[in-house]
């Protein structure tokens, strides 16, 4: 019936704002034209865990060319993401937490001169016990990095679902396991920038970072500064990626907005690589213990896990990560109990955060190990064990989650077909394996961090004289293309050119508050609030059509650029007639759509039983080949294909690219990346010791989209952005045991691990052959 | 230390007292306001900044201005030609080789300095000639798709 | 990112011009491609008040045969040095040496002289100004104890370029201009095994050329051991040459990178000749094992990259056999 069906979603259109990025003219925070900017650096803690007992800054004040000067005191009103766990300061006051942690800041003239401020700045502590392990931190008389804190414990969950016990007595099979991650983080490729202008006259302040959520930048900004909310303006430029880095307000942008406010002025601050990883948010070092439950069938019957993550010195995100990682362990195959003990550890490290897959990606890991250790000792082919506990939507999980729609049954077959599975498996030369990994990722959290009673998420679109549609957002388009996919929303819904509209994004003085760009809630959510806008909208224009044309609305047809009256197709008008009729006696018109998580959708009533929710859940099947060369310990993925449910690709493309991205990150944390601290001190903080993969030694990955149609999301959308991720791990640990018969239980799979664990094996061998060894004549 | 450094840069001949110890890419971003050449390490672990000197790319971080006197360089500003897009341009567009495009510049730059020595290189070449330009947001896929559509004879459509 | 330091920039014209102007202070620097240099410099790793360019010396950058075998400036670009049809014909560890150093752009200004000048790296070293000052320093720059063996009075820091091993295992001589005048000597003999001063140069000495004898029967490869397979700096690097003498080992040279803090070449190898290649490997992997001095300077473990070597040695001389 709708004759632009598919004009809009479905396309495999590029960015809309691809041609400023491939010819330079996107400009990202740090391009943004200020002369007359002063320089701000940040002057950083040695020390791991100490008292401050003085700070003394007198020197550096001295110098000429040195407009201001901050410390702890400049705020005292601590910040933090999650409103129940504020407990960080732009500048420490008080205790330093960790190596790196901004303990005074600097604006000058130039570079140079801030620099050599920072140099006479002098920081005197009292040492305290430093811990950079969580057994450390947990130790019975350790001291407390927060005071609050019994135990470093930053949180505890300990959530029981269905019957455990009765679980493991029904089971065949009972195996349990511990699985250990590094800590990893996002190398984002720009590095954080931050530029705050303050208006002394008007007491009014603008703030451009490269941030994900500038709406809580604006709120942080109006708390840390002490200032009403109505005096600040936030913009987010173009942005470099994000995966998580920039999901939470960071020290470095309350520092830009102090030292402005300080000096009077505009305050450019660019972070060097270093600081990046100093200033963190990655994913935590994870230790997890899982225990599962299986029939001799490859029924699941129960799953218990232990995790303990290293959190860092801050709370951050940490709350909700430490309960992510239990809640996600529903909602991808059908258990009917399950048992979660989290343990969140304060530790004198840069603080963790959210990164791409927040909280799932390792439980993920150590429970599809488990399950593949299981199935092979059980004689089951690993992609049939899957499908022996799969879900049928629609469906509650045990622990009240939704699950509307549900493709990974139809992954597991594109992979299995696409990789050859059936014929490879088992059959491929010593050195090469297969393996296989699902995963499942929230569409948004169906409940938002603060309870404003707002919509979760807002669009304005605006139409006037031009007959363009100008579309408003606070969505943050960080590269995932957000930006393109509202566009090609309000397009499916109202038909009209791709030429008539354009997107205006993140000017708190413009466009529509949004929560941001994070639990890859936009596409749905935001992707909602414009279909109900461009439906808004697209009623007027059929209204004002109905008055040109002198017809009933109801039978007017809206063909996209023409309007006309229905069976009578000599009866047509422009859209730019229709446009003209419509704004007589009103002028501009904006139509507005908003979008809200209904309350069945937010989880269930236990204490943290809102973070997991969502509205839906996408699915993904990965599929990796290595090959191993068991004498050097080195693993390389030769090709990787990723079947993904998000229920229906409103860009195919984007789709596709934003699944080879997941998963190759995913294999960036399987076998290079990690981030390593000694006695507390970063020691790869650069992008040349920190091992983000190369062009060389990257794969190809060959993506299939499932699209199962959710009855909630944007014309059936789920998210695609982050999901595929956790799949990768798992998936490239199975094709290493397949490979060479050895399952590791420790990421990354460096050659140094690989090696060690085969020398630990032999070893092992060779002493097991010495005390049977007719037994091992025997059986060889 | 300063001297008269002559030079071209996008087909524009330039005369600038320079610091010795000024580095090109800071010439290019803060004296030339030519921001598309991108920074992302701390000195040359990333390719953000390759631009082309003489044809060839080069790190920006890690050249000095004034040890390219008399040289030509070229940055992703000087692509587009008659306001469209190179081939190059148009293929990362296309087909999505750029996300954030934070390291597209970089990308495309080097890409086209392997396309001026080599028309059709095989997707091996095209892996080895960007080699020291890391991506966070593809997995890479699509560049190196991006960069055979662009060697890929034109279908029809000529850009000059 | 660190700006760089003041410094004035002199392009001299020749070798004579250049050696002056270095002996001229003792904070100059040659300057070639600059991607070890400028990088450090950056570091604040290195005080400079000039920066010698390279670049405009022609005698630096002539690339060609030469009596029996072939001279190399030293200003040759690793890309050229790579693409050579002498160099990847009769001397292909060299040519695959040359083609895995960094990156393509970095090879494409990275010089023969720069690589083999290349400051020596350690994980407490090759860090910002502020992680030093915040570890105390070190022997190496600015401190008095070394992080990597406390109770040491010398630097361990790990010789890390990738040319050498493979023009040692040619025979390389090196051409040296100094403000006496000019002299050779063996390429090994350049280093010392002392991560500060790890080259036997005056400070106004300058590395001229590299010449290599003919390659004669010589098969040659290098291998080099990293966790990506581009940027990233050898963990270990591996040139073996042979001469096959039937099934049995004519002469056999083997000589590694990223090691110690000088290029080694394994002594002793005389002893493998006239052995069948399984006898020659087993008496290799002991002699290798007892000179390999590995310390803890990277972030992969000594015994790892221990390993490493003697894996990638074997390799190379049963692919040269096997060639
Ligand atoms: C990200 C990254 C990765 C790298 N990976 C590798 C790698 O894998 N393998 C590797 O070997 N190197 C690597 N390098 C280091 C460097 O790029 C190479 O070693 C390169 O060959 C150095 O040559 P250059 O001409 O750039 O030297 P420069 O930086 O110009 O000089 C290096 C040193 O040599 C001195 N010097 C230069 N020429 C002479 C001469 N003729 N006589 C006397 N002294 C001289 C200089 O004064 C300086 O001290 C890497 C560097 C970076 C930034
Ligand atoms: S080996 Fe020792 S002295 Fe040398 S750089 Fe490393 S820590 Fe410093
Ligand atoms: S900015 Fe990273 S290589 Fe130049
Ligand atoms: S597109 Fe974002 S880093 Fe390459």
């Amino acid at each position: 019936m709708n004759p632009f069906k598919h004009k809009g979603a479905g396309q495999r259109i590029p960015l809309v704002d691809g041609i400023e990025k491939v010819t330079g003219r996107a400009r990202y925070t740090a391009d943004l034209f200020a002369p007359d900017a002063y320089v701000g650096r940040i002057f950083r803690s040695p020390y791991a865990h100490g008292d401050i007992l003085r700070l003394d800054v007198s020197e550096a004040r001295a110098l000429p060319g040195v407009i201001a000067i901050i410390t702890g005191e400049a705020c005292d009103q601590p910040y933090g993401v999650l409103p129940i766990a504020q407990n960080e300061f732009p500048l420490a006051r008080g205790k330093v937490r960790y190596i790196g942690e901004p303990v005074a800041a600097v604006a000058a003239i130039d570079d140079a001169t801030a620099r050599e401020a920072l140099k006479r700045i002098r920081l005197e502590v009292r040492e305290l016990p430093a811990y950079f392990e969580p057994e450390a931190a947990r130790a019975a008389g350790a001291v407390l990095l927060h005071d609050n804190r019994a135990g470093n414990l930053e949180r505890e969950v300990h959530h029981e679902f269905g019957d455990v016990a009765a679980g493991f007595a029904a089971a065949d099979l009972v195996r349990e396991e511990t699985y250990r991650c590094a800590e990893v983080v996002h190398a984002q490729m720009e590095p954080h920038a931050a530029m705050a202008a303050y208006d002394a006259e008007r007491d009014h302040l603008t703030m451009h970072s490269v941030t994900q959520v500038p709406y809580y930048v604006h709120l942080t900004l109006a708390r840390c500064l002490g200032m009403d909310a109505a005096r600040i303006r936030v913009i987010k430029p173009f942005v470099g990626g994000g995966f998580g880095a920039r999901v939470e307000v960071l020290n470095f942008e309350m520092v830009c907005g102090l030292l402005a406010r300080a000096a009077r002025g505009t305050v450019r601050m660019t972070l060097s690589r270093e600081e990046n990883f100093l200033t963190h948010r990655g994913r935590p070092q994870s230790h997890t213990r899982v225990k599962i439950g299986m029939r001799r069938d490859g029924v699941i019957t129960a799953c218990a896990m232990e995790m303990t993550q290293r959190g860092g010195a801050y709370g951050g995100y940490g709350i909700v990560t430490i309960l992510y990682s239990g809640a996600l362990l529903s909602g991808i195959y059908a258990i009917p109990a399950v048992k979660y003990d989290g343990y969140r550890v304060y530790t004198n490290t840069p603080p963790c955060g959210a990164m791409r897959g927040h909280g799932t990606v390792n439980a993920r890991h150590a429970f599809e190990s488990l399950l593949d250790t299981m199935a092979k000792e059980l004689g089951l082919d690993p992609i049939e064990v899957r499908r022996r506990n799969l879900l049928r939507a629609p469906t509650e999980t045990i622990n009240g989650l939704k699950v509307m729609s549900y493709g990974l049954p139809q992954c597991l077959d594109a992979v299995e077909g696409a990789s050859g599975w059936r014929d490879r498996i088992g059959r491929l030369p010593k050195g090469r394996g297969l393996g296989i990994g699902c995963s499942h990722f929230v569409s948004g959290s169906a409940k938002p961090i603060h309870f404003t009673g707002e919509p979760h998420a807002t669009i304005i679109l605006k139409l006037d004289f031009d007959a363009a549609i100008t579309i408003l957002t606070g969505a943050a388009d960080i590269g995932q293309g957000s930006s393109t996919i509202l566009t090609q929303a309000v397009i499916e819904v109202l038909g009209v050119d791709y030429a008539r509209i354009r997107v205006i994004a993140n000017d708190s003085a413009i466009t529509p508050k949004d929560n941001g760009s994070y639990s890859s809630r936009v596409t749905f959510m935001v992707g909602n609030a414009a279909v109900q806008a461009a439906e808004n909208l697209k009623k007027i224009l059929v209204e004002a059509a109905a008055r040109r044309l002198q017809a009933a609305p109801e039978s007017i047809n809206c063909m996209g650029e023409i309007y006309c009256v229905h069976g009578d197709s000599n009866r047509s008008a422009s859209f730019n007639d229709v446009v003209a009729e419509a704004l007589k006696g009103t002028g501009t018109i904006t139509a507005k759509g908003t979008f809200t998580c209904p309350v069945e959708f937010q989880g269930g009533k236990h204490k943290g039983g809102a973070v997991g929710s969502t509205m839906g859940f996408s699915y993904t099947a990965t599929v990796a080949e290595v090959s191993v060369d068991e004498e050097l310990g080195t693993v390389k993925v030769e090709k990787v294909w990723s079947a993904m449910d998000c229920g229906r690709a409103i860009n195919p493309l984007s789709v596709e690219g934003q699944v080879q991205g997941s998963v190759w990150m995913g294999m960036g944390q399987s076998l290079s990346e990690e981030t390593r601290y000694e006695d507390g001190r970063h020691i790869d903080a650069s992008l040349l010791e920190y091992h983000v993969p190369t062009i060389v030694e990257s794969p190809d990955v060959e993506v299939h989209i499932v699209e199962s149609i959710d009855p909630n999301g944007p014309f059936g959308a789920k998210e695609a952005s982050e999901g595929a991720l956790a799949s990768m791990p798992a998936a490239v640990v199975a094709a290493v045991e397949n490979a060479i018969g050895v399952r590791f239980t420790e990421l990354p799979l460096t050659p140094e691990r690989v090696l060690k664990v085969l020398a630990d094996r032999k070893r092992r061998e060779a002493r097991r052959r010495r005390a049977e060894p007719a037994y091992e004549e025997g059986a060889a | 230390m300063k001297s008269l450094v002559r030079l071209r840069v996008n087909g524009i001949a330039r005369e600038d007292a320079v610091p010795d110890n000024l580095l090109l890419l800071d010439y290019l971003r803060e004296t030339l306001y030519l921001t598309g050449t991108k920074q992302g390490c701390d000195g040359g672990e990333c390719g953000a900044c390759t631009v082309l000197v003489d044809g060839k790319p080069r790190l920006s971080c890690l050249t000095l201005t004034a040890a390219v006197a008399g040289r030509e360089v070229e940055t992703i500003e000087s692509l587009a030609r008659n306001g469209r897009l190179s081939r190059l341009q148009q293929a990362f567009h296309e087909k999505l080789g750029a996300q954030c495009g934070y390291c597209t510049p970089g990308m495309i730059m080097a890409a086209e300095g392997l396309l001026r020595k080599n028309a059709s290189p095989s997707v091996a070449e095209i892996r080895a000639a960007l080699a020291g330009n890391l991506c966070r947001c593809t997995g890479y896929v699509k560049i190196v798709e991006s960069v055979q559509a662009a060697c890929a004879p034109p279908n029809g459509v000529t850009r000059t | 990112m660190e700006p760089l330091p003041d410094f004035q920039l002199l392009k001299p014209r020749s070798v004579a011009e250049a050696v002056t102007a270095r002996a001229a202070s003792a904070h100059a620097r040659f300057l070639a491609g600059g991607t070890d240099l400028l990088a450090n410099l950056r570091s604040g790793l290195i005080e400079v008040d000039t920066l010698i360019d390279l670049g405009a010396i022609p005698e630096l950058h002539r690339l060609g045969a030469h009596a029996d075998g072939i001279r190399i400036g030293a200003g040759v670009t690793l890309e050229e040095l790579a693409a050579h049809p002498q160099v990847a014909r009769d001397y292909p560890a060299l040519a695959q040496a040359a083609a895995g150093v960094a990156g393509p752009t970095h090879r494409a200004v990275a010089t023969v002289g720069g690589n083999l000048c290349l400051d020596t790296r350690c994980r407490f070293y090759n860090q910002s100004e502020w992680w030093r000052a915040g570890n105390q320093h070190c022997l190496k720059l600015a401190g008095d104890t070394c992080r990597v063996a406390l109770k040491a009075d010398r630097c361990y820091a790990a010789f890390s370029g990738d040319l050498a091993p493979a023009l040692m295992v040619h025979g390389a001589i090196a051409e040296i201009a100094g403000a006496q005048g000019r002299r050779e000597l063996p390429l090994g003999e350049l280093y010392t095994d002392e991560g500060r001063a790890y080259l036997n140069l005056a400070p106004h000495e300058l590395l001229v050329a590299l010449r290599l004898p003919a390659a004669g029967g010589l098969r040659s490869g290098y291998e080099k051991i990293r966790i990506r397979a581009a940027i990233d700096f050898p963990l270990t690097g591996v040139a073996v040459a042979l001469r096959r003498d039937g099934e049995r080992v004519g002469e056999l040279c083997v000589a590694a990178t990223g090691t110690e803090s000088r290029p080694l070449r394994f002594a002793g190898l005389e002893v493998l000749q006239g052995m069948t290649r399984d006898a020659a490997l087993v008496t290799l992997d002991k002699l290798i094992r007892k000179q390999l001095g590995m310390m803890e300077t990277h972030l992969v473990s000594a015994g790892y990259r221990r390993r490493a070597t003697l894996v990638v040695a074997k390799r190379l001389v049963q692919r040269l056999f096997a060639a």
